[in-house]
């Protein structure tokens, strides 16, 4: 179910990169872009459309009892019945703004757990001799097994659920600003090295900025895994987040309802991993236009 | 006051250039069992422009490294304006094949850079219109605040040789500055480069592959032999300056280039 959801949230990014690309070229003022465009965003709308239609024919057909697998009307329908209730203030919005702040908080704290400890196994032979195999053995775990630890330590409140988002999705952080660290090139470090740089200075000026790329992709990954973390965390630790009205609706069989949440939840991750790319773009300008680069290697 | 157009006349006045001196080094690579360098001297007076040229893997960056005080030697020593060189120096400016600019900084702030590490951001900030000047010399003021993914090539080794000047260094060490360039910005470079060195009057060290370009900037050539690498030939090119395009087609030239390449055959096959 977890990683069902996980995927989903995976996938829906995806959609949305091609989205914009679409977008982009049918807004550029050349012609040929404008015309290759429109059949992108045609198309992307018509499969949309099919996929929907035949949701709808199966669901209409009486092959699978509604209750169920409820249409894609029943789930617009409940969708919108939830948005209202929320409008009004009831209790799913809070349930909403919880898991919100285990994805947000999990997320920060993966994201400062992961780029410390990435830097301790970019920057020192200990973090990458020493440090690094525990890291590798911690990650090939089943992360998802230590939900029951978490609520033993952290209670059946937020901060177990934090925990979890954070302990899933911190990992790829740490790879990914480790290889930034050390992807920086010879003859800049030679250049540092020749100007009496000290190591700090080489950390700040040189090493850091050129892991930015890297570290990003890193963050990106969590920002999916994170929803998941969360997710896991309130299927296995009630309390009275999104994932525990998932569960209570599952077990009432108003599976319109557990859709409706669904869609809530990847809403959300897709804001989060929306908003890191948006912060990518401005942290990271120099990557904006293709390499013009000379490289002599 | 300075005209950018005149050529020479825009440039600060030139800082004292400084003797080099290497005594006996020698250099092996404990880990790998290879030895590098085998018992090289060399005297350069201020301001003379030397090159060293030899095969692949004679060891003439590693020479320019531990030159610069990049590396350590495993004997001898290096001087430069009287005083042994223990490691990186202020005096030294350094070039290196590729331009090495930062990507995340506007030209002019990676002309400033070394200033900015030396002497702290208010420095570097102090040295703008110093950069600025720089950066008009060598024709690409324009771009002070572009950034280096839109410069060509050739520009960005422009904005190198500006952060290499920037601390107005005494000695230059070059490693293949314009290796990667494609030949006409090369010969365009090389012109800006001997142009600069003659105004500065600075003591120049490049390694290069390239006999022309040798025979084109150096006051002396170091032909250079391989495993382990030795100085196979001083060669002294009485040549007058400025050098031109046009000169590379003289016998005088032609025959620098013959004395350096008998010396490279000879050299390479020992």
């Amino acid at each position: 179910m977890a990683v069902a959801q996980g995927t989903e949230n995976t996938a829906m990014p995806q959609t949305v990169v091609t989205e914009n690309a679409g977008s982009a070229v049918a807004a550029s003022p050349r012609r040929a872009g404008a015309r290759r465009g429109l059949p992108t965003a045609v198309n992307l709308a018509a499969f949309g459309v099919a996929v929907l239609a035949v949701w709808h024919l199966i669901a209409i057909s009486g092959l699978v009892p509604p209750i169920l697998f409820p249409g894609p009307v029943d789930v617009a329908q409940e969708t919108w019945r939830t948005v209202v209730g929320m409008a009004t203030g009831d209790h799913v919005l809070e349930s909403l703004w919880i898991t919100t702040s285990e994805i947000l908080l999990g997320f920060v704290l993966a994201i400062l757990v992961g780029f410390l400890l990435g830097c301790l196994v970019g920057e020192t032979k200990f973090g990458t001799n020493v440090v690094m195999p525990y890291l590798v053995a911690i990650n090939v775990m089943p992360k998802v097994a230590f939900a029951p630890v978490f609520v033993a330590w952290f209670g059946f409140g937020i901060s177990s659920k934090v925990v979890m988002a954070a302990f899933i999705a911190f990992f790829p952080i740490i790879v990914d600003t480790a290889a930034g660290l050390a992807s920086v090139e010879r003859n800049k470090l030679m250049l540092f090295q020749s100007l009496g740089a000290s190591r700090w200075q080489t950390l700040l000026k040189l090493k850091l900025p050129g892991a930015l790329p890297h570290i990003f992709a890193g963050v990106k990954t969590a920002a999916v895994l994170v929803v998941v973390g969360a997710v896991v965390g309130e299927y296995l630790g009630g309390g009275n987040g999104l994932g525990e009205l998932i569960k209570l609706s599952a077990s009432q069989l108003r599976l319109d309802r557990v859709f409706a949440m669904i869609i809530f939840l990847s809403v959300v991750g897709l804001l989060l991993y929306a908003l890191v790319g948006r912060i990518e773009r401005k942290v990271v300008f120099w990557r904006h236009s293709s390499h013009l680069e000379i490289n002599g290697s | 006051m300075t005209t950018t157009l005149d050529r020479g006349a825009s440039t600060p006045p030139p800082p004292i250039s400084a003797a080099v001196s290497v005594d006996q080094l020698s250099k092996t690579f404990t880990s790998r069992g290879v030895h590098a360098l085998e018992n090289i001297s060399l005297e350069l007076d201020p301001g003379t422009f030397a090159s060293l040229i030899g095969p692949s893997g004679c060891g003439k960056s590693t020479l320019l490294k531990i030159m610069a005080g990049l590396l350590d030697a495993t004997e001898g020593t290096v001087e430069i304006g009287g005083s042994r060189v223990e490691g990186p120096r202020p005096d030294i400016g350094m070039m290196f094949q590729e331009a090495t600019l930062l990507p995340w900084r506007s030209t002019i702030e990676n002309v400033v850079l070394p200033l900015e590490i030396s002497h702290g951001r208010a420095a570097a900030k102090a040295a703008r219109p110093k950069a600025m000047e720089l950066l008009t010399t060598v024709g690409i003021g324009g771009f002070a605040d572009a950034y280096p993914e839109e410069l060509s090539g050739g520009m960005a080794q422009r904005a190198a040789i500006c952060r290499m000047l920037i601390t107005e260094p005494s000695v230059l060490f070059l490693d293949e500055p314009f290796g990667a360039l494609d030949e006409l910005t090369r010969e365009l470079m090389n012109d800006e480069l001997q142009r600069i060195c003659a105004s500065r009057d600075a003591t120049s060290v490049m390694v290069t592959h390239s006999i022309a370009e040798a025979v084109y900037l150096s006051d002396v050539i170091y032909v250079m032999s391989a495993r382990p690498g030795r100085i196979a030939a001083r060669i002294e090119v009485d040549l007058p300056r400025p050098r031109t395009v046009d000169m590379i087609t003289t016998p005088e030239f032609g025959q620098v280039m013959r004395e350096v390449r008998a010396h490279l055959d000879s050299g390479a096959m020992l």
